[in-house]
């Protein structure tokens, strides 16, 4: 039992740390800056606005639509294909 | 006994697993709801905006238009409801996408200014100083021998929109013979008057009469 758990455990802090559960969001925002540098697509530029809105939720304390936003952000970023 | 242990070990496990499930999943957070009846004119202008190209066209203002209104959908769920901070919100996605969609109207594609090719009023003819800056453009031209070209003429307000726009079909068609007669191929370009429709400077004074007669390149591809 004891072992089961602790591999769930291990598990589920992979899992949290895949997700970029314990990067912040402005290390995430400025990841995707940085990422999409001299990008001007669409979903760059879209990316980008989310992101900043994703910073300033944060700092409202707003951290569960801070990570709706960045994660869509990064979605967005995804899309844009990176820098150019 | 030992069998109900089991049992009770198992559904332990499935407790655990099903709690650290829901956990994960309550992390994630949803965007907003977009689809409210106050978002509505936002959500029109944007589509608009988005059918007429604004996405290529446009698109920082197009970004800017739909990051607001998911701003402004997120704020309207809010329970502290800040009406005035909303309302800036909604009117800025609106905006901007009215922004967008005019731009992406005007078309988007790469325009090589050629300055310093302007004419006399009322003439088709290409001047020696117009016929230096065309020679240069054709050595642009000749390196990228794949990309399209539409030689798009402009005259100023003087004389009728039709006798305008005839000027026009006359002076891209004339730029147009030039470029073929130094080498750029003819099936690569296309000739197009827009009369005075397109103006860059003011038809209020003599200088601006004179940016306003002018030829662009526009790349098609």
């Amino acid at each position: 039992m004891k072992f089961t758990l602790f591999l769930f455990t291990l598990l589920a802090c992979s899992w949290t740390a895949n997700a970029g559960v314990f990067t912040s969001t402005e290390e995430r925002a400025d990841a995707l800056n940085a990422q999409l540098k001299g990008n001007n697509s669409y979903h760059a530029y879209l990316a980008r606005e989310l992101a900043t809105i994703a910073v300033v939720e944060k700092g409202q304390y707003d951290s569960r639509v801070a990570k709706a936003f960045i994660q869509r952000a990064e979605e967005e970023a995804a899309q844009a294909g990176g820098a150019k | 006994m030992k069998q109900r242990n089991t049992i009770n070990r198992n559904k332990a496990h499935h407790i655990v697993l099903a709690c650290a499930a829901l956990s994960l999943s309550a992390c994630a957070g949803t965007m907003p709801d977009t689809s409210v009846s106050e978002l509505a004119n936002a959500r029109t202008a944007i589509a608009a905006a988005k059918a007429a190209g604004a996405e290529q066209c446009a698109p920082k203002l197009q970004a800017e238009a739909v990051s607001s209104l998911y701003w402004a959908a997120h704020e309207l769920t809010e329970k502290d409801y800040h009406p005035d901070e909303n309302a800036e919100l909604i009117a800025t996605a609106e905006d901007k996408a009215k922004q967008a969609r005019q731009k992406a109207m005007k078309g988007c594609h790469e325009v090589i200014a050629l300055k310093g090719v302007n004419f006399d009023n009322d003439s088709a003819e290409i001047t020696a100083a117009s016929a230096a800056i065309l020679d240069h453009a054709v050595k642009t031209l000749q390196r990228p021998s794949h990309i399209m070209i539409e030689v798009a003429a402009h005259t100023d307000s003087n004389a009728s929109d039709a006798y305008n726009l005839a000027l026009s079909n006359r002076r891209a068609a004339s730029v147009r013979r030039y470029l073929i007669t130094h080498g750029i191929a003819a099936n690569r370009m296309t000739a197009v008057g827009h009369g005075e429709s397109q103006p860059i400077a003011s038809n209020d004074t003599a200088a601006g009469r004179a940016q306003n007669r002018r030829v662009e390149l526009r790349v098609l591809n």
